[in-house]
């Protein structure tokens, strides 16, 4: 009952700063969500198969939901919802169903403005129903993105890096392979150019297996002009390393910042774009910035925020600009969200 | 106590001449049914010991709700299988025959690809450029998904296929393909290539047991 008044008290606040209920479907197309998602997220989803023989699953999470039905053109953009959301874990003590309430703006026009809006917004409906100290961890995963470009190195290992930022043990393992630099293969390269010639060749628009042979040919090309062997994997590693150890108070993360880049001999401008988690000095409130923050969710794609109530989790959320093209919008619809994590409260 | 144990053995192919050999190297020698195609059948001097042939799929998950004593069938098919069925059976014994690598393959033509990390990469490309994922086509969609998920390929699909699955690139029911090869042979035949770090899985026939049934058959059989 003490959950309910709580929640209670929560909607209220979401209300009174402006976010509109939203209630997404329960039942989803399952194939439509693995699409998004991966075949990895298959295992957590509850499905069944309806009459057409279409798989349904239950609504996994409500945040992709709630986008779902915002790109049906069925909300406004400033929402919040409160429902149960059902997933599969190997866990087994957590639970199938999950209450979920929490806000999102979709379709995000100010960031600035819109960052500080659902973290103050959190913030306010926590401090009705916890007495104890707030306390709030910060990170910005764009952050890594401004590093990894600013560094000395082949293309691709950049895109790498930045695509398995969130899967962390992956992530490692690809550290230890750019120290040592082993996916150079010279042997196969000779053979392959005499292919490559004959290729060059054929009709550029013919299609094997899904690619064009232009399309193939472009990439082999730029893989053998991107530099295979370099030497500076274990200094860009070692930079890499002592980043994601930056753990400091908001109001020293400047400093921290250009510190990093003097000692690394990095530009002092390669993190210009930090004001969003700047303005959050705004709150008056304990804020610790970490680097190594937020990397167990695939998109996000900048400010990240956890809410500590004593030593519980009791909300997080974060900014997810791709999230909505991905689920099929024509362009970019910007978006950023968060929700309360019920069961500690 | 229970004395009459079941056996079952593939029913075709190299692999059934290849299992009753291994029996026979055992002093066991197995009577088939004068009927030629009847699927049971018996053991030399054995009255306890009841054979039955069956697809290599079966034998697992006969092996599995216990109507199975032991049998002869590939590793591939036991890991590919529930993890309920996995827990319910034993490796007896790996044995020389039946040798066959579950592979990644990619069409030959795809010269830019050579590696996993390769792969990745292209499958991302897909996914940015097409807002579609890549597509493995498969017999074997557990151990494939857990092979590429480890491995750091995220983008891809999974498309279950029943036979025949080297036509799939080419027929766009799929862009790749991971399947089980002994030779190689018919990936080359059909303009694929195994990636260079794409072993999914070495695979072997083994005799199986049953966990249940572990205590008879030591007594029985071997």
């Amino acid at each position: 009952m003490k959950l309910k008044k709580s929640s209670k008290a929560i909607i209220q606040t979401f209300k009174s700063n402006g976010f509109v209920l939203s209630e997404p479907d329960v039942l989803l197309d399952s194939e439509y969500i693995i699409e998004r998602s991966g075949e990895k997220f298959r295992s957590s989803m509850l499905t069944f198969e309806n009459e057409d023989g279409k798989t349904m699953c239950l609504r996994p999470d409500l945040t992709v939901a709630s986008c779902i039905k915002f790109l049906q053109k069925k909300t406004s953009s400033k929402i919040y919802y409160s429902g149960q959301a059902y997933r599969r874990s190997s866990n087994k003590e957590s639970n199938f169903i999950n209450d979920q309430l929490g806000i999102e703006i979709l379709g995000s026009k100010n960031k600035i403005q819109d960052d500080f809006k659902i973290i103050s917004t959190i913030i306010s409906s926590t401090k009705k129903i916890k007495s104890k100290k707030i306390q709030i961890k910060v990170g910005d995963i764009s952050l890594f993105k401004s590093l990894i470009n600013a560094l000395d190195m082949p293309e691709r290992w950049k895109l790498r890096l930045i695509r398995h930022f969130w899967r962390p043990n992956y992530f490692e393992e690809l550290l230890k392979r750019l120290e040592k630099n082993t996916d150079i293969d010279s042997v196969t390269f000779d053979t392959d150019k005499e292919r490559f010639y004959e290729m060059k060749k054929m009709d550029q628009d013919k299609v094997v297996a899904g690619r064009s042979i232009a399309e193939i040919l472009r990439r082999f090309d730029k893989k053998i002009k991107d530099p295979r062997s370099f030497d500076d994997g274990k200094k860009i590693v070692k930079i890499i390393k002592s980043f994601l150890k930056i753990n400091c108070k908001l109001s020293q993360l400047d400093e921290k910042l250009l510190d990093f880049a003097k000692k690394n001999n990095l530009k002092k401008n390669i993190f210009k774009d930090f004001k969003s988690i700047q303005n959050l000095k705004k709150l008056k409130q304990d804020i610790n910035f970490i680097t190594n923050f937020g990397r167990d969710v695939e998109y996000y794609t900048g400010i990240v925020f956890e809410v500590f109530s004593g030593k519980k989790e009791i909300a997080r959320g974060g900014r997810y600009d791709d999230l909505l093209k991905s689920l099929g919008a024509k362009k970019n619809i910007q978006a950023v969200g968060a929700a309360i994590n019920l069961q500690n409260i | 106590m229970k004395d009459l144990i079941t056996i079952g053995l593939p029913s075709k192919g190299r692999l059934k001449d290849k299992a009753i050999s291994f029996f026979d190297n055992n002093d066991l020698k197995i009577l088939q049914s004068e009927k030629e195609r009847n699927y049971f059948g018996t053991i030399e001097n054995k009255p306890n010991i009841k054979i039955i042939f069956l697809h290599a799929k079966e034998i697992i998950q006969r092996l599995g709700d216990g109507t199975l004593d032991a049998g002869i069938s590939g590793l591939d098919l036991l890991r590919e299988s529930e993890m309920n069925l996995q827990k319910k059976i034993i490796i007896n014994k790996k044995l020389d025959f039946g040798n066959a690598n579950l592979v990644v393959a990619i069409p030959d033509d795809w010269i830019d690809v050579q590696t996993i990390a390769d792969l990745e990469e292209v499958a991302f490309d897909i996914r940015s450029k097409r807002n579609t994922r890549l597509r493995v086509a498969t017999k074997y969609p557990n151990l494939t998904n857990n092979f590429l998920i480890s491995k750091g390929v995220t983008q891809y699909k999974l498309i279950s296929s029943l036979g025949a699955t080297e036509t799939y690139p080419f027929i766009g029911s799929s862009e790749i393909i991971t399947d089980i090869t002994s030779t190689g042979k018919t990936l080359e035949d059909n303009n694929l290539r195994i990636l260079k770090d794409g072993l999914i899985l070495k695979s072997t026939a083994c005799l199986f047991v049953a966990k249940k049934s572990l205590s008879i058959i030591s007594r029985i059989l071997f």
